[in-house]
């Protein structure tokens, strides 16, 4: 049984054809990569799958269950993350504060624990808190936990949007261009805790990248999207020999 | 023990306020002005949540006040008095003082209601937009209320007095300062505790960033419904303070202009600011008495100076110049109040050693 089942997914704004008839499958524990030029409805599929879109046809599947329709803090409470191309932190909160909002979805108090401080309340917030402290700390970001992300660097938000997902213990990841504007510095670090996170956390991952650096060292398939349709779909080795690919988006002197 | 100065301070100088008006020390007038000061900050605080916390614009926060003026008059009437409109009292009047605190709850809890008025829309509009809708939802509240003959219409409604008389005739204390006092209290526990739990800090996920906050799991519609409706809750329970305070409501009082009333003491304080929101109440209230006296001077030293023609006085209508002249100073030079989004204690960080807030 996969864990993500893509079945014909075809997403239409008006006039505009973004994804048509795209299929895709993926189960426990694999890293895929999903490659493809600018505009090619890359974006448009994890909107989809995480639950900003509604999809004109075709169907989601995730863990056995539909996901057409549902809103994405739904979706995520499933036990999907995903992180943005433009890092979407809360840059007035601090970093811990961050982290321990990814738990929201499990917050087993409402308004009233929060106000009368009951019981529930503080058992609730110290396992939130634990939680968040345990992830800064294996994402090496502890000593940040006080800090504004806005203060940060380029290369730790991006760690702290990583860590954010990874906070609510997600059995899927999905990553929009996790490399995108880093330096070749930090760009080594990335793949690095990418690897990392996915022996660690023992997930699924599922990226967008540009970068071909990072899908060729990372992913164990690819599949790749030109025109809102998949192209082809293989074994980096295979992909990079597949005429069509290089054709559409490598470009011809590109390897 | 140091570290509870701060609230054994706030205790000290509530029980020393409730002494004083007690002993007769503080004429009616600064009392009242105390009152309202309290009040003001709970219309004021209340509405920070949404407009500080969750940065929509709300401009029709007046409209709950009303809700609750008018729903804490009628519960507290039918309660307690005998009344044309609701027969005779459901309650001994010497049961007033014991449960004037349902008719407070009872306030809060139908302006809370009200407040979807405004949270329903909010799922789908934002910014300019949302902002209309609060607008609307000031003028068709009082125009609502305006209209329902029953309950005085344009004339208003009275007969709070006659509950605060009973309350009185139980125990000879300023009551109204003292349930003033606790409404404040509650107010500022509510927010604060709302704001520093994980639970209601996706009350600002939701404001610094929407599409995040949904994706890392927070209900924002929910969360919109959450804080409307403490808002608007905590902005009845102030309309219902006021309506026994003044003995007396009326809708037109609480219309746009006591909605950007709030707006302003929100911006003067700052934004997401709780100390700041209250500083910044009990300033504008002392403003706005001050410059009664004030005017008169001012018309004497103007003359004295030859800077007016003879025939001219200056009257009280100036003051209504010359607050928002202040507000446009304040807006050039420092427009995000007094304090920015911050607390007082991240201000002057020596002062978490004198505070214990839980």
């Amino acid at each position: 049984m996969p864990l993500l089942e893509i079945t014909g997914l075809t997403k239409r704004f008006g006039g505009l054809q973004a994804l048509s008839n795209f299929s895709f499958s993926m189960g426990e524990r694999e890293l895929v990569g999903l490659i493809g030029p600018n505009g090619a409805g890359k974006t448009t599929v994890f909107n989809i799958v995480s639950g900003f879109y509604r999809p004109t046809e075709g169907s989601i599947v995730f863990r056995r269950q539909l996901l057409n329709g549902l809103k994405p803090h739904r979706v995520t409470s499933m036990g999907m993350a995903r992180t943005f191309q433009n890092i979407r932190l809360w840059n007035d909160l601090t970093v811990l504060d961050n982290i321990r909002l990814a738990r929201y979805a499990r917050l087993d108090y409402g308004f009233w624990d929060a106000v009368l401080r009951t019981g529930r309340y503080r058992r609730a917030e110290k396992a939130v808190e634990t939680k968040a402290r345990e992830v800064l700390e294996l994402m090496e970001l502890a000593e940040y936990a006080g800090e504004f992300p806005k203060n940060l660097p380029y290369g730790l938000q991006r760690r702290v949007e990583l860590a954010r997902a990874l906070a609510g213990n997600p059995r899927l990841l999905l990553l929009d261009e996790p490399a995108a504007g880093l330096g070749s510095v930090d760009v080594e670090g990335l793949i690095r805790h990418i690897r990392w996170i996915y022996d660690e956390f023992k997930i699924s991952i599922w990226m967008i990248e540009h970068q071909m650096k990072v899908v060729m060292s990372l992913c164990q398939r690819l599949s790749v999207m030109d025109f809102g349709c998949a192209i082809a779909e293989g074994t980096p080795e295979e992909i990079r020999r597949n005429p069509e690919v290089v054709r559409a988006y490598l470009g011809d002197g590109a390897l | 023990m140091q570290r509870y100065a701060v609230n054994v301070l706030f205790c000290a100088a509530a029980v020393a306020l409730v002494g004083l008006a007690q002993a007769g020390m503080l004429d009616k007038y600064v009392l009242t002005i105390i009152t309202f000061m309290g009040i003001n900050c709970i219309f004021a605080v209340s509405l920070n949540l949404v407009n500080g916390y969750m940065g929509e614009f709300s401009c029709g926060h007046g409209g709950f006040m009303c809700v609750g003026a008018y729903t804490g008059s009628l519960l507290s009437v039918a309660f307690f008095t005998n009344s044309k409109l609701f027969g005779p009292a459901l309650f001994p009047p010497e049961l007033a003082p014991f449960l004037f605190p349902l008719v407070l709850i009872g306030a809060g809890s139908v302006a809370a209601l009200f407040g979807l008025i405004v949270a329903l829309p909010s799922f789908h509009t934002r910014d300019d937009y949302l902002a209309i809708i609060t607008i609307a939802a000031n003028y068709i509240i009082i125009s609502v209320v305006e209209n329902i003959d029953a309950i005085g219409g344009p004339r208003g409604f009275s007969g709070m007095r006659r509950v605060v008389g009973a309350m009185s005739d139980v125990a000879d204390v300023p009551w109204m300062l003292i349930w003033t006092i606790v409404g404040l209290f509650v107010c500022v526990m509510t927010i604060y505790r709302l704001m520093t739990s994980t639970y209601g800090k996706g009350i600002s996920a939701v404001c610094q960033n929407e599409v995040a906050a949904e994706i890392m799991g927070v209900d924002t519609n929910r969360v919109k419904i959450m804080a409307f409706m403490v808002s608007s809750g905590l902005a009845g329970l102030s309309g219902a303070l006021y309506a026994h305070v003044y003995g007396y409501v009326n809708a037109q009082a609480f219309n746009i202009l006591k909605s950007t009333e709030g707006l302003v003491i929100v911006y003067l304080g700052g934004m997401g600011s709780i100390s700041g929101v209250l500083l910044a109440a009990i300033a504008f209230t002392l403003l706005v008495e001050a410059l009664r006296f004030v005017m008169p001077w001012l018309n004497d030293i103007l003359h004295a100076a030859n800077l007016l023609p003879a025939g001219y006085e200056l009257s009280q209508v100036w003051k209504w110049v010359i607050i928002p002249l202040i507000l446009i100073l304040l807006m050039q030079f420092r427009p995000e109040g007094f304090l920015g989004n911050r607390e007082l204690t991240q201000v002057f960080p020596r002062l978490k050693r004198w505070i214990t807030l839980k």
